[in-house]
């Protein structure tokens, strides 16, 4: 498991640990700012606090203060109604000794916060806790240069960066208010799509209701609606193709069996269960939309919602009250942009969106009521299970089919589609739509959650090989790394327990750019066997590289405690509450011990990347390579911690071994693209970006990666081809 | 002219009143979006296109404005985004800065005036849409000034009445506000998009600039202020920062996200005198000096100070 991850860190986040970025030697500063004028030394007397400490620290002195004499100060604090000037009043306060106010405002004034000498200000401490790394620059760059191309931003899944809640609450506020400034010209629907992008690229969820626009200053109506209508196109998502193929067929609904037959009829039965899961493949691409397509959900309601009322009435003037009504009513948080979707807050919302989208509507109600929407993958499965059972028997197909409240559901559909409208259950509709995204949503990160769930290929031409542990390693020292995986996973699929078979898929992965599988597949080893050193290497530096330190910590131990030479350092007691130090510390003990362990070196070299300490770890990596100097993954994690400690150009040498000895490295070829960008030279990291992907066209990130660069230098034509990866143009543009 | 290059995107820019060499940076990483901060105190040389710097204090939050003391020339605020005003000496070592650190704004503060008649306070202007007030001797503000509906983004104390101030703010409006009074004495609602930037002419205390969204910057007379005075178009986007020549009665400066400084004379029909295009990012923080006679100084989100003579081409060497 190379360090890709690492390399994404904190190219621009070291802040020197002395607050003066500048060489000056503090003594020649000081006789440049002293020496040279005397007036200096004159004034600095004046300053309170600023010479040496003084006998009796004072906020202010009350005979001759100057805050009392400043008029107005006083306004701020209610208990000097009196018309006493604040002199008057601070000296009636002392006066008054048995006051309370008094000694707590004596209290105060004891302590000496202000003395810098006496009590030394706490040093400058960069408390940035995420890696703010040059990813995040350029991709906020993208962000505010997408003002000027005027081209929308596409959310990018960025590699985790560790932001944390206060980061990530700064970036949605801040960057809310600024996009209002910068995107002046465009519409607020073009502002909030930016922001959109922008926040979910981060994975900032909108929960906390970001800092909205001043409502009443929407001119540019025309603009906005030209906008809108553009924003409509994705509108057409799943659940429609599925409402209209459901209506028609509801003419039968008043029979359920006949409606189950002439479904049948139509579409077959097996043909039902496949149509519905290619829906519900459709349903969770609306999911990917609210992730993959900028507009979300949330745009596409807010433009439909539009777009009818705007076709209701004729009178332009009435169109655009009503328009002007919805923009502010969303600028007042009446209507709520919560976690990326609209949230009607109004019944007038609802009944709007109901009147036109009623099928879908009383569809998702019911959906929701009946529950079910458990998943669908489980729906489906189930459904089949059943009609394996069954075969045949139709008429069981529709009694079971009817536990499931279908019949009900199809009587109320009919019920509702008759009456044309829902009359007054607006707001229940409302509701059960929130429930039926926030289940989608749920259903997204319980997938989140099984992360780690190892995916196999389908045709893989492999099953059936003799040996295809063998062809796997011979593909792999060939370089033929998407090959190779199919391979060992025949091979897995053939030996579920073969830990060297899972070892070297996970290793595959990780040099093809494919970290999901590469920890899912390691951790499939480790369960096959625990106590596999490599494996744990691999696992510790993959947790590393996602930026979890608690867990890289255990798998580092577990290498440490397994090993043959080094097991009695580590105590087994300590596995039950790991620090950093600790573990640190043993691997310290264990280096000094051998010293000729090139893989000491490479776990410590982990190590400090993970508590940041990059020219030890610089140092820990060159220390194996003298001692590995072949290992083409050790230069790859050399260069990726010098990338992180903002030394890109030696990092390019580095990876430059790297594909010395491994030409068809992947993840090297994208490092290096991450390099050359971190150095600004974004031409050049498109190149190696797109050589990465000629090699490995599924390396995700690397995807992410050259849309970044290439709207660094305002490629607007190839960031098309990007997102239709099409190689074929992006290679012919870009050779190496 | 010399040029300066920071590490972070820059914020601001201002000369010092004690030093005509000397100014105050004030820098952000990531576009002050999220990141560290960090004020740089720099000085041109006096032979050769040279700006050097003599110190450089880190914030753990970006620093959106500097203000330098009227009243001790080693001290300046700076205004940072995690709501907080730092303030430093630069005749002490780095260690013993800041001198002080005043959090009271619960959000970003995005503009600072320090009161050049009565030279002993401060204003500071944020995001959580007050105005404080703030002497240096004092732990606490003075006082706050609560009316605007949105943030506030910049202040600016009238040059001739030491207790007046004007207040810019995204809700739209600019606030005129005497100190001895309870609240403000006069609301100008002056653009139909945010204001960004106010500034009081040096001269006339009766005029104030303000700066919009709506891309228009307007010169308004207090005392009648139904119609401004004069309306100078030509920015091709939101001006973000406006600034009286302390020199001229009818020069002003403006900074702008289409990244260029303009020179205007409000009182010609063709106020616009020049047009600087030297950053290549947004343009955010401009001044002029107020010890040299034309002297102006810029800084943008291309991470560069360009300090230079009116007329002059920022850029030659």
């Amino acid at each position: 498991m190379s360090m890709r991850e690492l390399v994404t860190g904190g190219a621009a986040c070291a802040v020197p640990g002395s607050s003066s970025s500048s060489s000056n030697p503090l003594g020649a500063l000081a006789n440049a700012l002293i020496g040279s004028s005397s007036k200096t030394q004159g004034v600095l007397k004046e300053i309170p606090n600023a010479t040496a400490a003084s006998p009796h620290p004072q906020f202010y002195s009350h005979a001759a203060d100057p805050v009392a004499a400043l008029p107005g100060s006083e306004l701020d604090r209610p208990f000097l109604q009196s018309n006493a000037q604040g002199s008057d009043f601070i000296r009636g306060f002392r006066a008054a000794d048995a006051n309370g106010f008094a000694d707590a405002w004596e209290e105060i004034q004891r302590q000496p916060p202000f003395d810098p000498l006496a009590a030394p200000a706490p040093p400058i401490q960069p408390t940035l806790d995420g890696p703010p790394q040059r990813v995040l620059s350029s991709f906020l760059h993208s962000f505010v240069d997408s003002s000027r191309s005027g081209v929308p931003l596409h959310p990018t899944p960025l590699p985790l960066l560790g932001l944390s809640q206060g980061d990530k609450q700064c970036i949605r506020d801040r960057s809310s208010i600024m996009a209002r400034h910068i995107f002046a010209d465009r519409s607020e629907e073009f502002i909030n799509a930016q922001v959109n992008a922008l926040l979910s690229s981060l994975e900032i969820e909108n929960d906390i209701h970001a800092r909205g626009p001043m409502p009443g200053r929407f001119r540019e109506l025309e603009d906005y609606w030209n906008e809108s209508q553009g924003v409509m196109k994705p509108g057409a998502h799943a659940a429609d193709g599925w409402v209209t193929e459901f209506s028609q067929n509801r003419i039968h609904h008043g029979d359920p069996d006949t409606w189950a037959h002439s479904f049948e009829q139509q579409h077959g039965a097996g043909g039902w269960a496949s149509e519905f899961e290619q829906e519900q493949a459709q349903l969770t691409s609306v999911d990917q939309m609210r992730g993959g397509n900028m507009q979300s959900l949330a745009a596409i309601q807010q433009t439909r919602m539009l777009a009818h009322t705007l076709s209701q009435n004729g009178d332009p003037k009435f169109q655009n009250s009503k328009f002007l009504q919805f923009v502010s009513k969303m600028s007042r948080g009446e209507l709520i942009i919560d976690d990326n979707q609209v949230k009607p807050a109004s019944e007038n919302w609802a009944t709007e969106y109901q009147q036109q989208y009623n099928r879908g509507a009383s569809w998702a109600d019911e959906f929701a009521q009946n529950e079910v929407f458990r998943g669908p993958d489980q729906w489906a499965n189930e459904f089949g299970a059943e009609r394996l059972q069954q075969e045949s028997v139709d008429d069981q197909w529709v009694n079971e089919f009817s536990k499931l409240h279908v019949d009900d559901w199809a009587e109320e559909f009919g019920r509702q589609v008759g009456e044309g409208t829902l009359g007054d259950g607006s707001s229940d509709w409302a509701n059960s739509y929130d429930e039926f995204l926030n289940e989608q949503i749920a259903a997204k990160q319980r997938s989140d959650a099984s992360r780690g769930v190892y995916v196999f290929s389908d045709m893989n031409p492999y099953v059936g090989h003799p040996n295809p542990l063998k062809e796997g390693q011979e593909l792999f020292r060939k370089g033929l790394l998407s090959e190779a995986v199919l391979a060992l996973e025949a091979e897995v699929m053939k030996n579920p327990e073969n830990a060297e078979g899972w070892r070297l898929l996970g290793i595959t992965h990780a040099e093809n750019d494919d970290d999901q599988q590469a920890i899912a597949a390691m951790m499939r080893a480790q369960e096959a066997d625990p106590t596999n050193l490599e494996v744990l290497l691999a696992l510790g530096v993959s947790h590393t590289n996602e930026l979890e330190q608690s867990a890289a910590l255990k798998y580092l131990y577990g290498w440490l405690r397994h090993h043959p030479k080094y097991g009695t350092l580590a105590p087994p007691e300590l596995a039950d509450s790991l620090y950093y130090a600790d573990v640190a510390r043993l691997f310290n003990e264990a280096a000094q011990m051998s010293p000729e362990d090139a893989d000491v070196h490479i776990v410590l070299g982990v190590l400090y990347n993970l508590s940041r300490e990059y020219d030890k770890a610089i140092a820990s990596f060159q220390t194996a390579l003298k001692l590995k100097p072949n290992d083409y993954s050790l230069w790859n994690k050399l260069g990726a911690t010098q990338a992180n400690s903002v030394q890109s150009a030696d990092a390019i040498l580095a990876y430059q071994q790297a594909l010395d000895l491994k030409p068809n490295y992947v993840r090297a070829w994208a490092n290096m693209g991450i390099s050359y960008a971190n150095q600004g030279m974004y031409e050049e990291s498109i190149r190696y970006y797109v050589r990465a992907l000629a090699m490995n066209p599924k390396a995700d990130n690397a995807w992410q990666y050259l849309r970044i660069s290439l709207s660094c230098v305002s490629r607007n034509d190839m960031v098309e081809a990007c997102d239709s990866r099409n190689l074929e143009v992006l290679q012919k543009e870009f050779p190496l | 002219m010399p040029v300066f290059k920071t590490p972070f995107n820059g914020y601001s820019v201002r000369f010092s009143p004690f030093y005509e060499s000397r100014l105050a940076v004030a820098t952000a990483q990531n576009f002050g979006i999220l990141g560290n901060g960090r004020v740089h105190v720099i000085d041109l040389a006096s032979s050769g296109p040279v700006i050097n710097e003599l110190i450089a204090f880190d914030t753990a939050d970006g620093v959106y404005d500097v203000a330098w003391s009227e009243s001790h020339d080693s001290v300046l605020v700076a205004a940072v985004a995690d709501g907080s005003m730092k303030v430093y000496d630069t005749a002490l070592p780095p260690q013993a800065n800041p001198v002080r650190s005043l959090k009271e704004h619960a959000r970003e503060v995005h503009g600072l005036d320090y009161n050049p008649t009565r030279r002993d306070s401060f204003l500071s202007a944020s995001w959580d849409d007050s105005v404080k007030l703030w002497t240096l001797d004092r732990p606490a503000s003075l006082r706050t000034f609560r009316e605007h509906a949105y943030c506030v983004y910049s202040v600016a104390w009238n040059p001739k009445h030491a207790d007046v101030f004007a207040s810019a703010s995204g809700d739209c409006t600019v606030r005129i506000w005497d100190v001895r009074e309870p609240g403000s004495t006069m609301i100008i609602p002056g653009h139909e998009h945010e204001i960004l930037s106010c500034d009081w002419n040096k001269y006339d205390e009766c005029l104030i600039a303000t700066a919009s969204v709506d891309k228009s910057i307007k010169i308004w007379d207090v005392r009648n202020y139904r119609v401004p005075v004069s309306v100078l178009n030509g920015h091709g986007y939101a001006v973000r920062k406006i600034k009286f020549s302390p020199h001229r009665r009818n020069l002003l400066v403006s900074c702008s996200y289409d990244m260029t400084v303009c020179l205007w004379d409000f009182m010609v029909e063709d106020a616009l005198v020049g047009r600087y295009d030297h950053h290549t990012e947004f343009a955010v923080g401009v001044d002029l000096s107020v010890l040299v006679d034309g002297l102006m100084a810029s800084t943008g989100w291309d991470e560069l100070v360009y300090v230079w003579q009116q007329g002059m081409d920022p850029r030659a060497a």
